[in-house]
């Protein structure tokens, strides 16, 4: 660890080098080094004082891991505890003994909480998207055994952060979580138990925008060769016939979308200033709460919308407009947000926005 | 007087919150034991309520929601930042918007 543990800016300097790997496996889209895998997870056993699995089995993607988990009628108990929570937890008390509180929480600010974020994110979309998939809802019973299959996975490359602030030196060739280490750099979450091991293929593509977030407009933003896919728009999570509508989109079929996210999302594709331009929009009015615009139309009556901005900043500090049709009736962007609360422009008076 | 997106959180007077309101049976609460104001139907980001209180649907001038929290409370949602309520009473309105012919609700 010499080098790496610090609070000068040499030590966050020098960590950031050697965080380039654990970066880099994190967001790994390459296909799983099968035969490095299987040997980190046998030494993985080896290290816990556990004999090896029987057998390793490979699995396409997490869905199709939780799946054959399930099934599974020979694997015997589960031996996370051992192979994984024990080392892992003994590693990080050594660590936070030998650096103090202070020293440790700076240590993991220059190393693990630099990924940690991007990686968790990631992680819980993967598990509520294997969730959606297996379950079809969020609670209820099945939910519930799908999402506690998922919790007793091992991360393997999602692992990273973790990794990372245990032994940023060499990917930790050498020492009691090398065998961790080792699946973390050749494959994707992984289950141990007694005699049988399964672990997962690494996606095959990912696609994430400058603020880190899920974002693929031309297809899965998360993919697994097995077809197991979240597609999203900006972190928004998105149906897949959505996205492929998107590249053929028209002011009309805008105007006549009727679930007003899926609208935001297409308006934002579209591009509202194009949008505007094409609709003969012209901005009407304009104060603290918004702008109101107005669309005349022949044959029917005028499109009046009120653009809000959200109060608190998307993660790259922009501010996300959104678009509220109100009734042609409305004269200043004050009583048209007011009219969706259903108040008088008066009244309406929010003391905090967010 | 406090908005979270799409989510407007007025305060009501305790003298003005009716008498039945006290015995109507309460929203439940969702699997992290949130009180949820709203729900997105494509994101499933909640605008929900954390800590002690209660959440009655009520039809009338105040409905349909009715938040009451005792000892003040927090609204969190995934993509919005929390905001610290006072103790007391709220009326929930979710905003709507305009459609020809008819109104509908916002999923935010």
């Amino acid at each position: 660890m010499n080098g790496t543990v610090g609070t000068g800016g040499t030590a966050v300097a020098e960590s950031s080098d050697e965080l380039r790997g654990w970066r880099e496996w994190a967001s790994s889209t390459a296909p799983a080094d099968r035969a490095a895998a299987e040997e980190g997870i046998r030494r993985a056993y080896r290290r816990a004082g556990l004999v090896e699995p029987e057998r390793v089995v490979w699995a396409g993607s997490p869905r199709a891991a939780v799946t054959l988990v399930r099934e599974l009628t020979d694997a015997g108990p589960s031996v996370r505890e051992a192979v994984r929570s024990a080392p892992w937890a003994r590693e990080r008390g050594r660590l936070h003994a030998e650096l103090g509180a202070a020293g440790w929480s700076a240590h993991w600010a220059a190393t693990g909480g630099r990924l940690w974020e991007s990686a968790q994110s990631l992680v819980d979309r993967i598990r509520a998207g294997v969730v959606a998939e297996l379950a079809g809802r969020e609670t209820g019973p099945e939910a519930a055994a799908v999402r506690l299959v998922l919790l007793d996975a091992v991360l393997g490359q999602h692992d990273a952060p973790w990794l990372a602030a245990f032994g940023t030196q060499d990917g930790m060739l050498d020492g009691p979580l090398d065998g961790l280490a080792a699946v973390c750099r050749s494959a994707g979450w992984w289950w141990p138990f007694a005699r049988v091991a399964v672990v997962c293929e690494r996606p095959v593509a990912l696609h994430r925008d400058e603020a880190g977030r899920l974002d693929h407009g031309d297809g899965p933003a998360l993919a697994y060769p097995d077809g197991f896919a979240l597609y999203a728009w900006r972190g928004m999570p998105v149906p897949a016939e959505f996205l492929a509508e998107l590249p053929a989109l028209t002011p009309e079929r805008i105007r006549s979308e009727e679930n007003a996210e899926l609208r935001r999302v297409m308006l934002e594709y579209y591009g509202y200033d194009r949008y505007l331009a094409d609709s003969g929009a012209r901005p009407v009015h304009r104060d603290g709460t918004g702008t109101l615009w107005r669309i005349d139309l022949a044959n029917d009556e005028a499109v009046v919308m009120v653009e809000v901005l959200n109060s608190t900043p998307e993660p790259d500090g922009t501010h996300r407009t959104y678009w509220l049709r109100v009734p042609p009736s409305t004269r200043t962007a004050r009583e048209g947000v007011a009219w969706t609360f259903g108040l008088d422009a008066d009244v309406y008076a929010p003391v905090r926005e967010t | 007087m406090y908005r979270q997106g799409d989510v407007l959180i007025v305060p009501v007077a305790e003298e003005a919150v009716p008498a039945h309101v006290a015995r109507a049976p309460k929203e439940r609460r969702d699997g992290r034991g949130r009180l949820v104001l709203a729900l997105g139907e494509v994101t499933g980001h909640a605008h929900a309520v954390v800590g002690p209180g209660d959440l009655v649907r009520e039809p009338g001038p105040f409905g349909p929601l009715l938040l009451h929290v005792p000892q003040g409370g927090r609204v969190v949602h995934e993509e919005h930042a929390a905001i610290t309520l006072p103790k007391g009473w709220y009326r929930v309105i979710r905003q709507r918007e305009y459609v020809p012919g008819s109104v509908r609700i916002v999923a935010d």
